[in-house]
């Protein structure tokens, strides 16, 4: 199936990269269920990383939004059946990722402009990495529409921890 | 033991009243319940004992209903209920428990506002009383209830049914209560108000306790984030000013009888 490109000019949309080009993916997501025994990938939506979104893409609308810190795909086995399936996603570091002052300026406008549904946050169990839900919650105090929350704590040994409504 | 499930609780108790006495060990009240009408394998499921419980309070039911030990009892299917205080109310169900908050503090009020009819003060404020309930408890609270998160559950479940009923039964007390009023019957009002006291205590204490964690566990991520983007459209229906006026009668009326009950002591 054919990828729907789409050239969405956020506000942060950078130029003609392929890596950063919006493509909407959530047909082939929902036709391929991928053949027994192996994990077909649930993700939606091209690009995930924060800085490289625009809110504007259409996936986002309305969108049950994961937003995950870089770590928790890789420590958690089942992440794409639990966490991805049937949602947006966008991924970010809080402890490395640069420019986070963007960051929580594009969560707010994914509240305010894509009126996500709801979001969950999803952080590794590690101290530095509680920065992430810090960074939605003030998205969320600076956003004129409310959404609920909620946070998921991903163990490093890939449990889950906590799973809380912020 | 699974034809049995199927059944209403009234029936079973009935046939077997060691079961009631079961129940209510694990503060299952159904023997009082006015109802009844609800499946005993509902009762189970929306009570969420812990499995290791459950297992124990089938079994002991099992044999109060068979004591040859010939009935069978069904390992539960549903999720393990999270532990306690691992996963609260999700913030739309929140926001209800929290509007519970302040129509409780109003129903602390009714004894003293029931025992002071007969004069016109005591009648007056009374009638704000009832105002309130109107407003906050029916107009406000209810009807999210009843409009909105009510509609994602199976209207023929049994739960829902009685939660209907009791908000059918408050507004019947309500109606009572004013038309005693109105025909200066101080003591058929009294009786109106503390039985709508008494039922809604019970109603919201079912709710915080049962129903609304039961609704939790049932409610999708995404049904909760649509419940709570319904609840913002409907309260955003009211005049804020009209709503900040309702919680601050509450809390007017509350000072002005403890000063009452000061002064009379
Ligand atoms: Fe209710
Ligand atoms: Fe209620």
């Amino acid at each position: 199936m054919e990828k729907k490109h789409s050239s969405h000019g956020g506000k942060h949309e950078p130029c003609g990269c392929p890596g950063a080009q919006t493509m909407d993916l959530r047909e082939e997501t929902a036709a391929d269920a991928g053949p027994a025994g192996k994990a077909p990938s649930m993700l939606r939506q091209w690009p995930v990383q924060l800085h490289l979104v625009s809110p504007m893409a259409p996936y986002f609308q309305k969108a049950d939004l994961v937003v995950a810190a870089d770590c928790t795909a890789f420590a958690y086995g089942n992440f794409h059946a639990e966490f991805l399936k049937g949602r947006a996603a966008v991924i970010a570091c809080p402890k490395l990722d640069d420019g986070q002052e963007s960051y929580v300026e594009k969560l707010q406008s994914l509240i305010e402009d894509a009126k996500v549904n709801t979001l969950t946050v999803l952080t590794m169990e590690v101290p530095c990495c509680g920065g992430l839900l810090a960074m939605v919650q003030q998205a969320a105090r600076n956003a004129k529409r409310k959404v609920p929350i909620k946070s998921i704590v991903v163990g490093i040994g890939g449990t889950i921890k906590s799973e809380e409504w912020a | 033991m699974n034809k049995d499930l199927e059944q209403n609780i009234k029936a079973i108790i009935s046939s077997f009243p060691a079961v009631g006495d079961i129940l209510n060990e694990y503060k299952i009240g159904c023997t009082s319940c006015a109802a009844g009408t609800c499946r005993l394998k509902d009762i189970v499921e929306i009570h969420n004992l812990p499995a290791e419980e459950e297992e124990k309070l089938m079994g002991r039911i099992a044999l109060a209903i068979s004591p040859d030990g010939g009935l069978k009892v069904p390992k539960s299917g549903r999720k393990p209920a999270a532990a306690p205080g691992t996963l609260k109310y999700s913030p739309p169900l929140r926001r209800l428990v929290e509007e519970h908050l302040l129509i409780k503090r109003l129903l602390a009020l009714l004894p003293r506002l029931a025992a002071d009819l007969g004069s016109e003060e005591g009648a007056g404020l009374a009638l704000s009383g009832l105002d309130f309930i109107r407003n906050y408890a029916d107009k406000y609270h209810h009807a999210k209830e009843e409009e909105i998160l009510f509609k994602y559950f199976d209207p023929d479940l049994e739960v829902i049914k009685t939660m209907l009923k009791d908000h059918a039964a408050g507004r019947g007390h309500v109606k009572g209560a004013a038309e005693a009023l109105a025909a200066k019957d101080a003591a058929a009002a009294a009786a109106h108000l503390l039985a709508y006291r008494d039922l809604l205590s019970e109603h919201i204490k079912k709710e915080d306790e049962i129903l609304y964690p039961w609704m939790d566990r049932n409610l999708s991520l995404n049904q909760v984030g649509e419940l709570f983007g319904k609840f913002a459209e409907a309260d955003s229906k009211f005049d804020p000013a009209a709503i900040a006026r309702q919680e601050a009668f509450a809390a007017d009326l509350e000072e002005k009888l403890a000063d009452e009950a000061a002064a009379q002591a």
